[in-house]
């Protein structure tokens, strides 16, 4: 079976771990620097005033004025995340993360572990712990898992069965399709309100009113594709962090800092002469907050100059100054070194070059980005049906 | 959700398509139609709960690209696709 564990409003429950105090108060996540001033998740308390999460901040204010703003911290996310995830994978379930807050994966490998579906599910939610309030669903399929996910209470383990499927989804809201704003509003104009009722009209008519979204809507109101959860490759704790007794925003120090970091990173034994392939670079900011960038490497490389080269820009990205930095290794490619060649690689060379490529584009674009194209019927009339696009993610 | 399944390629787009009396289409996706440069007809798996019956129409849009067209005839709808 597909399990899905979710915990809903992530990011809120990671920002307020070092503030549990606000948990109880009416909070909610502020909106993000730059972008449309919508309300992130909401706390119980702010949920039971009238506040609910994208509304617009000054909705909310104006509904509840005591309203704490809680600013966003990815650092926290990401590492409080990645403590859910790893709790998982000590537990034996080779985790596929969705997004912050949703994961799912098979249950097939620990069923005869823990004695079955429920007691591995059981398993799982122990090892997140309660403090998270996780749920999960447990389905044949990926959308059904998460769909049943989205409707257990904290704590809640809900399976739902191969033949049960279609009528489990049937009265459940449309939400939950990975829909834009403009979407719902269309399939409400039109008297759509459940998952069963979009289902029940014809696949032509809809992709031919709602195009491509549209019709892959149809197919998760159906309940998706049977596709495998492929578990990630456990990531490398590696990682360097500077403190500053003050708080510091010159760029020339922040470069300083991370050139001195990155050497320290290189020099760590659990690298193994392995290079980079994908690192990130983190600070928290004087006023509480922090900031998180990401960086995937043109080529995985071990050379510091190239490291300080890539990574250096993104301090300019700082919104404050900042007490602490941070610079983790998130990816090492697998070989030592790359001996460059005076004539043109052939053969195998030229293979394993190729095969490297695509493990970096995998790293820079997630999983299933790297497809092959088989022929399986060539002659065929049928366009469509002349080739699959098949992920190639070994 | 993580896009890992195995697709078709190819596979056909929903289009938008104002067609004319003679059923050949004037307007690809609010673009009018120059010429329709060619036409003809895909019938199989008759035999299967899943027929094929595809009137195609490869046309050159008023911005000179050249698109494939074909009206789906079991569903009664348009889709783009390159023939």
């Amino acid at each position: 079976m597909v399990a899905c564990l979710l915990i809903p409003g992530f990011e809120l429950r990671a920002a307020l771990r070092a503030r549990p105090r606000l948990a109880l108060v009416p909070a909610a996540l502020a909106p993000e620097a730059g972008e449309e001033p919508l309300l992130g998740p909401v706390t119980a308390a702010a949920d039971a005033v009238g506040v609910k999460p994208g509304m617009r901040l000054g909705e909310a204010l104006a509904t509840c004025p005591s309203l704490v703003l809680v600013d966003r911290d990815p650092a926290a996310v990401e590492r409080e995340w990645e403590g859910v995830l790893r709790r998982l994978e000590d537990a034996g379930f080779s985790v596929d993360p969705v997004e912050h807050g949703v994961v799912a994966f098979e249950t097939r490998g620990v069923e005869r572990l823990y004695g079955g579906v429920q007691p591995a599910l059981e398993r799982a939610l122990a090892a997140v712990g309660t403090t998270w309030d996780p749920r999960v669903g447990a389905a044949s399929r990926r959308f059904t898992a998460l769909a049943a996910a989205s409707v257990a209470r904290p704590g809640q383990i809900l399976l739902v069965g191969a033949q049960e499927e279609q009528g489990f989804l049937e009265p459940l809201p449309l939400s939950l399709l990975p829909l834009s704003a403009d979407r719902y509003a269309e399939l409400e104009g039109l008297g759509l309100r459940r998952l069963g009722e979009l289902a029940r009209l014809p696949a032509g008519a809809v992709a031919e009113r709602l195009g491509v979204e549209g019709r892959n809507a149809w197919g998760l109101a159906h309940g998706g594709r049977k596709t495998k959860v492929r578990g990630r490759r456990p990531a490398v704790e590696l990682a360097e962090t500077l403190s500053f007794p003050e708080a510091v925003a010159n760029e020339l120090t922040l470069r300083r800092a991370l050139g001195s970091l990155l050497e320290r990173l290189l020099a760590r034994p659990e690298r193994a002469g392995r290079p980079f392939r994908k690192l990130a670079v983190a600070a928290r900011l004087v006023d509480g907050g922090s900031w998180r960038r990401t960086l995937t490497l043109r080529d995985a490389t071990a050379e510091p100059a190239r490291l300080r080269a890539a990574l250096g820009p993104k301090l300019g990205e700082l919104t404050a100054p900042i007490v602490e930095l941070r610079v983790e290794a998130v990816e090492l490619a697998e070989h030592t070194g790359q001996q460059l060649a005076l004539v043109e690689p052939a053969g195998e060379d030229a293979s394993g070059r190729l095969r490297e490529g695509l493990k970096q584009v995998r790293a820079s674009t997630g999983t299933g980005s790297v497809c092959a194209v088989v022929e399986v019927a060539p002659w065929s009339r049928i366009p469509e049906a002349r080739a699959l696009v098949v992920p190639r993610d070994a | 959700m993580g896009s890992s399944a195995v697709g078709r390629l190819n596979a056909p787009r929903p289009a938008l398509v104002e067609a004319g009396p003679g059923g050949a289409p004037k307007v690809v996706n609010r673009e009018f139609v120059t010429l329709v440069r060619e036409e003809w007809r895909v019938v199989d798996r008759w035999w299967t709960e899943d027929p094929v019956d595809r009137r195609y129409f490869e046309v050159v849009l008023e911005s000179g690209r050249n698109v494939c067209v074909y009206r789906d005839r079991e569903a009664g709808c348009w889709f783009a696709q390159n023939a």
